[in-house]
């Protein structure tokens, strides 16, 4: 039976306001991780979309893909990391012979939704926007958080980095959970104390201390003496010497302090700036809009649009 | 309160550029000079801080350490007080919600800040 999976990710807008699933945790984004977890399966066809492409779309694209044979269609709208078992969702809905089966935890749906064929082309704008007149309910009580702030972010990597959830840390292990990428500079004064990840690409100067429950993202540049206290550098960020941070989640210029629940822009203090991205790295291995007809494929990223999807190579 | 010595109120200018900053730090340190263990308190009205701030913020603790007193912050607002924890000027400084709280006197207690320009004077 063939499957087809479509991943439509958070809106850029709501995306650098909030956390979003494109935002590294320990190496690779939660996009990554619904990717993968969905490759598993060995889905005949997987496409990613960006959430601000219409609803129109999308759904032609489903059609298309229900028209060529696809039987089943996992709709996944990013805005959590769960570690749904999706063999086990996919038996439920056999079992069921349910037309659409959705993905609810303890706090309400996760925005994982398995659509079947006849649905689809029978009443496709109902199976994306409204399908709750012929959906099953599926309940998930392993692990998920709700991308919905930088707090739950920070969660995400907490629990990460302590092995409370399924994310395994994009490095080698240098000490006990302690994550460092080969292609990583850390200086020999460099001190990592406790639960830490440091991303590749990521230069650590004399003197910086890493906090226990920090995670340093790739590209990042720290500079000397600078202290992380349980925070997280997201990629291509640069602070400046001598500061301490501590709670919070800095991305660029712009620091989201969680205990006091503000957001400051450093850069016209000159205490952090934005680094030019690697051409020659990228946390996200998907390609935006690209269907993928091989299970486990990886390909380079290049946003696309939705309907200018084509066959890798 | 560990301080024996003046305690002294002054609003941080918000504008007025290099001059203003200036003769804010002579003022201050006239009065670290005439004083033993004197109590700057900063109130800092302003929501952002700039580095021209953090600047004469810590300045203003050079000159008053040298007279063994010590600065504090008031009214510091919760991004003004993330920037001085980021800094680590908090090692240096004591940072208050409030003028009242900074001088450790009950807030009913009357607190006149001087005002911008106004010499330093002991106002408590």
């Amino acid at each position: 039976m063939e499957l087809g999976a479509l991943v439509v990710t958070q809106g850029q807008n709501v995306a650098e306001q909030t956390g979003s699933s494109a935002w590294p945790v320990l190496g690779r984004t939660v996009l990554d991780q619904w990717v993968e977890r969905v490759q598993t399966l060995g889905v005949g066809t997987l496409s990613v979309v960006d959430r601000e492409v219409s609803a129109s779309t999308r759904i032609r694209t489903m059609v298309d893909w229900a028209k060529g044979g696809v039987e089943q269609i996992l709709l996944i709208l990013l805005g959590s990391y769960a570690e749904v078992d999706f063999a086990d969702l996919i038996r439920f809905h056999h079992q069921g012979q349910n037309q659409v089966t959705r993905v609810f935890d303890s706090l309400g749906p996760l925005g994982v939704s398995l659509l079947d064929r006849h649905t689809i082309l029978k009443d496709p704008e109902r199976s994306e926007l409204a399908p709750t007149r012929h959906s099953s309910r599926y309940d998930f009580l392993g692990y998920s958080v709700r991308l919905s702030s930088p707090g739950a972010y920070r969660k995400l990597v907490e629990d990460a980095l302590a092995g409370r959830c399924g994310i395994q840390p994009n490095g080698l292990e240098a000490g006990k959970n302690v994550w460092i990428h080969p292609t990583a500079h850390v200086d020999p004064s460099v001190r990592l104390e406790g639960s830490c990840y440091i991303g590749p690409y990521t230069r650590l100067n004399p003197g910086v201390v890493i906090g226990s429950g920090s995670s340093v993202e790739h590209n990042c540049d720290i500079d000397i003496g600078t202290s992380l206290e349980r925070s997280s550098l997201l990629p291509d960020t640069y602070l400046a010497p001598g500061l301490h941070v501590r709670n919070s989640v800095v991305n660029g210029t712009r620091l989201e302090n969680l205990d006091r629940n503000v957001a400051v822009d450093l850069g016209p203090l000159g205490l952090a700036s934005r680094r030019k991205p690697l051409a020659r790295y990228s946390a996200r291995t998907v390609a935006l809009g690209k269907e993928i007809h091989e299970p486990c494929v990886a390909i380079p990223i290049k946003r696309r649009n939705a309907d200018q999807t084509t066959l890798p190579n | 309160m560990t301080q024996n010595g003046p305690v002294v109120v002054k609003q941080l200018p918000e504008s007025g550029g290099k001059q203003r900053r200036k003769e804010f730090l002579a003022e201050v340190s006239q009065f670290a000079r005439q004083s033993y263990r004197p109590q700057l308190i900063v109130d800092l009205p302003a929501k952002k801080i700039g580095p021209d701030t953090l600047d004469l913020l810590l300045s203003c603790v050079v000159q008053v350490e040298k007279s063994e007193g010590c600065v504090s912050v008031a009214g510091a607002s919760p991004e003004a007080a993330v920037i001085l924890e980021l800094t680590q000027l908090t090692s240096v400084v004591n940072v208050f919600p409030t003028v009242s709280e900074a001088v450790g006197v009950d807030e009913s207690y009357s607190i006149n800040p001087l005002a911008q320009g106004d010499s330093p004077s002991v106002a408590a």
